[in-house]
């Protein structure tokens, strides 16, 4: 019998998680990993491994295709480009004190699209092959350039079969016209909420008045937009919003999922919130937000959950989650999603773009008016997937992770640091520590929230596979 | 042959038109040829594209035109005898793959035709051949064929490769994942073994691939192993279904040993389902009326009784759900069935 490489990590309680290159996966012991290494599996642990898809016998049989089959699925897949961030504008009507993308004042001159630069933008649209798109507006304050947006909007429409559009507004300014713009079946709001009207005040609007004006815009357009909003709350962890209001204020906004979000070390955030360098912190914190919302779901049989969290737990158990970009394997650059920055500057992604305007480092792939150079963005995809990685190899979380180059880039300046010692490594192995705690959970408690998160009507043992073999002689 | 009632807008050699009805007989014509069919619901037939044996005087009915369900059977012959089939096979050697090509090609637009038995692969030459000609002359069709995939090898990879496999799926019956248990039902002995390695052969083809469990006495308690081994060993299928009990052949012969009633104990179904979905396999159930399964497990259920075989009990006619229920097969025996029939 031949067994595919397992990998192995403790968790903190002292069982054993293992996992094969597929993401196939159970829990074990200590004793069986002493068992596998040194050559001693039982008839039991070797009946175990065929059945769970962890061995085989010869190339030629169903066992190990399946293998070959389950590994190619975990594989993220890219493909044609069609889903495109552009930024009209860079000015902007708040100075978030996180704020992590570059921003100009509202009244700054020479900030936004010339019909020139529109031009472009839309000859670049134009050029794509496909029949499907997704805008995504970001800024600066993309709602101070309405007819830019109409304009793009207007033309995607009739250029392609099926298109989408996302404002990642900040809903300070909504008049009239903004909200039918918003009204669209077609057009989706993404904002953020950090909390009650004190949380939004004290990093975003700055002034109670803007902030009771932005809950009474984000009240208008849930009129006219209702189910085609996200928000997620970005959190500073020196001040952290109180978590039971943060969890009432999506509740009264009919979400059902939190995405909680560092501050993001990128841009300018990270002169003001050196917390955000600080990932045991940042887990910590997130857990005790997951403890309360599973606390809470159970009294309340609700079912809120947290957006991060419940994507990992997915991805663990079965391939295909692979539609948020952030964390996929491989996570190929400029390949089904880019950035266009206001000055018609190509990036992969809108991190990359950060850190370019700070000047730390020359991220950009292209320019609207050339295309895209694939000199360049090869290099960042030599580092764009985590297989070959040597921390990565020894990891079992490895196939349900991604990798992020830019972050590594933007914190370190480098992308070899060791990974064990990068905030991406540390905030991932939290997360599927957890991930896998509560998978192997039989506390009705926790499984009330995982039947909700991962919409099943229930979590029954063989889910999670576990095997032990307490017959086996010890040393 | 294609019988209509009027001349069609598209006409082809193979039509024969209504030219007089009489008590009790329907006379169709064309080309100097004549068809009398005993019968006088000309707008049942009207569309209708029959298979005709002159020397038998028998007109067998092989694609209805406005039905989701129409399947050919290519052969009487099986090399498994399950212990629920509802075919029950027989020795018969004949071969219609020739009549069954013309039939396929005068069918509807968009139809979806089904391949059964005994066991199609059987005449595996003729089934492939049919796929390759009708793939390439009506990409608007789609197929379903239902094999024990007993008969496929590494060298059948290529041709099934050469296919539309896009417009095939395969309708694939594994019982357990214990072999043993498997081969006692299907009464087979290797059958599992035989089983794997086609399946194996599908997939590296790229084949669409459904597996049917029927849930029986033989399997009920086994059925969570058997989601745990589909997801680790096929995890190539696209969706599983998992079917109840159809009272009719050896499925009526041996219904009192093999009916589980999963109204009154779901637990193993619910772990099989849970187990599956949460692991990328898409679960289906067929032929559980909604008043059977519980809330959080309707969502996976598909109205899936063919029109023509498909009844209502009295008590239904007060359901709510009726309308997106598949009910109950018409030969269900009330008596030995479900207990918890109720309407809601």
């Amino acid at each position: 019998m031949n067994i595919w490489p397992l990998r192995f990590r403790e968790l903190a309680d002292g069982r054993v998680f293992l996992a094969d290159d597929a993401g196939t996966f159970f829990l074990s012991d200590r004793s069986f990993v002493d068992r596998y290494g040194e050559d001693r599996l039982t008839t039991r642990d070797r009946d175990f491994l065929l059945a769970n898809g962890h061995a085989f016998e010869t190339e030629s049989e169903p066992a190990y295709n399946s293998f070959a089959w389950r590994w190619s699925a975990r594989q993220a897949k890219g493909g044609r480009l069609r889903y495109v961030i552009l930024v009209p504008t860079l000015r902007c009507n708040l100075a978030c004190t996180y704020c992590q993308v570059s921003r100009a004042p509202e009244t700054a001159r020479g900030f936004d699209w010339t019909p020139e630069a529109l031009a472009q933008v839309l000859g670049y649209l134009e050029a794509l092959s496909g029949s499907e798109i997704k805008i995504e507006f970001q800024g600066g304050e993309p709602l101070l350039r309405l007819d830019l947006l109409n304009a793009v909007r207007d033309f995607c429409r009739a250029r392609f079969a099926r298109s989408e559009f996302v404002v990642c507004t900040n809903l300070q300014s909504i008049g009239p016209a903004e909200l039918d713009f918003l009204s669209a079946s077609d057009t989706y709001v993404s904002t953020s909420v950090d909390g009650v009207l004190s949380d939004h005040d004290r990093h975003r609007t700055q002034n109670p008045a803007l902030a009771k004006q932005f809950f009474e815009n984000l009240g208008a357009v849930r009129r006219v937009a209702a189910g085609r909003i996200s928000a997620l709350p970005t959190i500073d962890l020196d001040q952290p919003p109180d978590l039971d209001a943060l969890i009432r204020t999506y509740e009264d906004l009919g979400q059902n999922s939190i995405f909680l979000r560092p501050v993001n070390y990128q841009g300018f955030a990270r002169r003001r919130h050196p917390a955000a360098r600080d990932v045991g912190r940042w887990n910590q914190f997130h857990e005790n937000f997951v403890r309360k919302i599973i606390e809470r779901n159970y009294q309340t049989g609700g079912n809120l959950g947290e957006y991060y969290l419940t994507l990992c737990l997915k991805r663990m158990l079965a391939p295909g989650h692979d539609g948020h970009v952030d964390l996929r394997n491989p996570g190929l650059l400029g390949d089904d999603y880019l950035v266009i920055d206001q000055d018609g500057v190509l990036y992969p992604t809108d991190e990359a773009r950060m850190v370019s305007r700070i000047g730390l480092a020359d991220l950009s792939i292209g320019t609207v008016a050339h295309g895209v150079d694939h000199q360049r963005l090869a290099a960042l995809n030599g580092a764009a997937f985590n297989h070959l990685d040597p921390d990565c190899v020894h990891c079992p979380y490895q196939p349900f992770c991604g990798v992020d180059p830019v972050d590594d880039i933007s914190r370190y300046g480098r992308l070899d640091l060791p990974k064990h010692l990068t905030w991406f490594c540390g905030r991932h192995l939290a997360l599927f520590d957890l991930a896998a705690r509560l998978l192997f959970s039989r506390d009705e408690m926790v499984q009330h929230s995982l039947r909700q998160w991962l919409d099943l009507p229930e979590i029954p043992i063989g889910l999670a596979p576990v095997h032990y073999d307490p017959t086996a002689p010890t040393r | 042959m294609r019988l209509l009632s009027a001349p069609a807008p598209s006409p082809t050699m193979h039509d024969v038109v209504l030219v007089g009805t009489e008590d009790g007989k329907l006379s169709y014509a064309a080309d100097g040829r004549r068809l009398d069919v005993a019968s006088d619901d000309a707008p049942s037939l009207d569309g209708n594209i029959v298979l005709l044996s002159p020397a038998r005087g028998t007109l067998q009915r092989l694609i209805r035109p406005n039905s989701a369900h129409n399947t050919l059977l290519v052969t009487e012959r099986c090399d498994q005898l399950c212990v629920m089939c509802s075919q029950p096979p027989n020795t018969a050697e004949w071969n219609l793959f020739e009549f069954y090509l013309q039939a396929v090609r005068l069918a509807p637009r968009d139809a979806v035709i089904g391949i059964s038995g005994g066991e199609p692969t059987l005449l595996l030459d003729d089934l492939l051949n049919f796929l390759s000609i009708l793939g390439e002359e009506r990409p608007d069709l789609r197929f379903h064929v239902l094999t024990n995939a007993q008969h496929l090898t590494a060298t059948d990879v290529g041709r099934l490769r050469a296919l539309h496999l896009d417009r095939i799926e395969w309708g694939v019956p594994v019982y357990a994942s214990a072999g043993g248990v498997h081969d006692r039902i299907v009464g087979k002995s290797g059958a599992f073994e035989r089983l794997q390695r086609s399946l194996s052969f599908l997939a590296r083809a790229g084949a669409r691939i459904e597996i049917r469990t029927v849930v029986t006495t033989m399997n009920y308690q086994s059925l969570p192993a058997l989601a745990s081994y589909l997801a680790v060993n096929v995890p190539f299928a696209e969706t599983w279904a998992l079917m109840q009990l159809e009272n009719i052949g050896y499925g009526r012969l041996n219904w009192n040993s093999l009916f589980i009633d999963t109204g009154e104990d779901f637990g193993p179904l619910g772990r099989a389902i849970a187990i599956a979905a949460g692991r990328g396999l898409v679960p289906r159930l067929y032929n559980f009326p909604l008043c059977t399964l519980p809330k959080a497990y309707r969502k996976f259920s598909v109205a899936s009784i063919s029109d023509w075989k498909q009844k209502y009990l009295p008590t239904c006619s007060q359901c709510s759900l009726q309308s997106t229920c598949g009910g109950f097969f018409q030969w269900y025996p009330e008596d030995r069935g479900f207990g918890g029939v109720k309407p809601e």
